[in-house]
């Protein structure tokens, strides 16, 4: 036996997170599209359907009563960081148990088998703006074009907000799940109602008065107002940015806290 | 060096304890109630008060009837689980192979589950390349590399799983068992590489239930019996207990 042996020589504690955190996003996405044809896109196949069924339904059946024109645009500046926002709770409810196996191996900072889920269904949604692009271009030839607007340089800022937001919200979910099963469908059924509650189909401006200032406590409302506001200015609600980033950041710490204080007991449960 | 003789890993009145079954009530106060509390009724201690250090080099053998703790000891070293009480400290990286398989992905290709897995115990990508050869060449499936993993063996599953972790070079290796499936041939081979990692100054640390295997590679010790240390001594004095315990002579 000679000397101890010190092993590999080892970054700082940055690094080796932010390496196991791309390790494992990149590894969602290789499967996710090595696993089928069409690829990158499924991740815009599900909102551009439910962006035609919602044109459908308020532009042509209801005639246009909320939103602005070109409601297409309209729709898809929300839907697509909503399929973002859906996409990671609803897989976060599963984080733990679908990866259980793995998780029982490795010993990587666990809130990255949380960050995981947010980075790479963020990836996918950064890769799903073409999508509204090419709808921009195509509404230049109608008589109410889409204008992009100087405050679309706000996208970094409703990125990041948006993915503190989830998150944190990820962080509460992902191990309260681990014990209490029910919460998997609870989860589901709420976002179904977040979405109705959330300014996507409709803008705040279209809500009556008095529930105007109520709507900004979904943090949702401040993050989307700031997407919109790259095509309509009008949209753009600097209290509702406030609320949501004041929200995210309490709801990130509530989830970090949630987070430490339940890992001990989700290791042994899973 | 004499210096350097500090424990690689120190145990200091470790203690876990599980529900007794899965269906116990259990309330959002529970879930925030601080470590320090009792044992509630429907827990039971895995392991209490366990306490020991190992220095650098040394080799572990861990011995126990079903149940008695040794695998939950083997997850508190390899930190991932933790103690409810006391102390685990582990200052170096470890090599666990627990659960080996559990990370390898079943869509994804032989090549790209290597360096998954690598990655995962914080090996570089170009640390990857340079033993990639290596590890192939060690778990004899050079023919499968672009094969999803799913469509090997269960034999061909263990041997690159085993392959990746024993290349990992960190200075602590955990072994649960795992041996017991492959081969006969290649699980000679796996013994061999287990010995080459021990001469190589490795830290081991072994639970098996053949004393044959826990005579060839271990020099200490650890006898668990209902969750406490009854004895931390050479090798033979404690297989020597256990028997004396237990009265099995295999």
């Amino acid at each position: 036996m000679s000397e101890a042996i010190l092993g590999r020589p080892r970054g700082s504690a940055f690094s080796r997170y932010r390496h196991s955190l791309w390790l494992l996003t990149t590894r969602d996405l290789k499967v996710r599209y090595s696993t089928s044809f069409l690829g990158y896109f499924w991740s815009i196949l599900d909102p551009l359907l439910m962006a035609a069924i919602y044109w459908f339904v308020f532009q042509v059946v209801f005639g246009r009563g909320v939103g602005h024109e070109p409601y297409i645009v309209f729709l898809l500046s929300a839907l697509l960081p909503w399929t973002w926002f859906n996409g990671s709770i609803s897989d976060a409810t599963r984080a733990f148990t679908r990866e259980a196996k793995l998780i029982r191996s490795t010993r990587i900072p666990r809130t990255i088998w949380v960050g995981r889920i947010v980075l790479s269904k963020g990836i996918e949604f950064l890769a799903s703006i073409p999508v509204i692009i090419v709808f921009v271009l195509v509404t230049l030839g109608t008589p109410d074009p889409a204008h992009l607007q100087w405050s679309a340089l706000l996208l970094p800022l409703a990125v990041v907000l948006q993915a503190v937001l989830t998150f944190g919200i990820g962080l509460i979910v992902a191990p309260l799940v681990v014990f209490f099963r029910d919460l998997e469908r609870a989860v589901k059924l709420v976002l179904r109602f977040g979405f109705y509650a959330s300014p996507v189909v409709y803008g705040i401006g279209d809500l009556p008065g008095w529930l105007q200032p109520w709507a900004a406590l979904n943090p949702l409302s401040g993050v989307f107002s700031l997407y919109r506001s790259a095509f309509f200015p009008q949209e753009l609600r600097w209290f509702d940015v406030g609320v949501s980033a004041a929200m995210s950041v309490v709801l990130l710490a509530i989830g970090l806290l949630v987070f430490r204080r339940t890992i001990p007991t989700v290791l042994k449960e899973i | 060096m004499a210096a350097s003789v500090t424990p690689v890993i120190s145990v200091a009145d470790a203690g876990i304890r599980f529900k007794r079954n899965r269906r116990s009530r259990r309330n959002f106060k529970d879930l925030f109630a601080g470590k320090k509390r009792r044992t509630r009724p429907g827990e039971f201690w895995a392991l209490r008060k366990v306490s020991f250090d190992v220095m650098p080099g040394e080799a572990i053998g861990v011995v126990g009837r079903n149940g008695q703790g040794k695998s939950t000891l083997l997850k508190l070293v390899a930190e991932v689980v933790f103690p409810d009480e006391g102390t685990v400290k582990v200052h170096a990286g470890v090599a666990p192979l627990i659960e080996i398989t559990g990370g390898f992905v079943n869509d994804l290709t032989v090549r790209d589950n290597v360096y998954l897995t690598a990655g995962l115990h914080g090996m570089k990508k170009t640390e990857i390349d340079e033993r990639f050869d290596e590890i192939i060449d060690f778990a004899e499936i050079g023919d499968f590399l672009d094969t999803p993993y799913k469509h090997l063996s269960s034999g061909m599953k263990v041997r690159i799983a085993f392959s990746v972790v024993t290349r990992l070079e960190e200075p602590v290796i955990l072994v649960d068992e795992v041996l017991a499936v492959g081969d006969k041939a290649f699980r000679e081979k796996c013994y061999r590489r287990i010995e080459e990692l021990l001469s190589g100054g490795r830290t081991l640390f072994f639970v098996s239930h053949s004393e044959k295997d826990l005579k060839r590679f271990c020099t200490r010790g650890l006898y668990l019996d209902k969750g406490r240390l009854v004895l931390d001594g050479p090798i033979s004095e404690v297989l020597d207990r256990y028997n004396a315990d237990y009265g099995t002579t295999a």
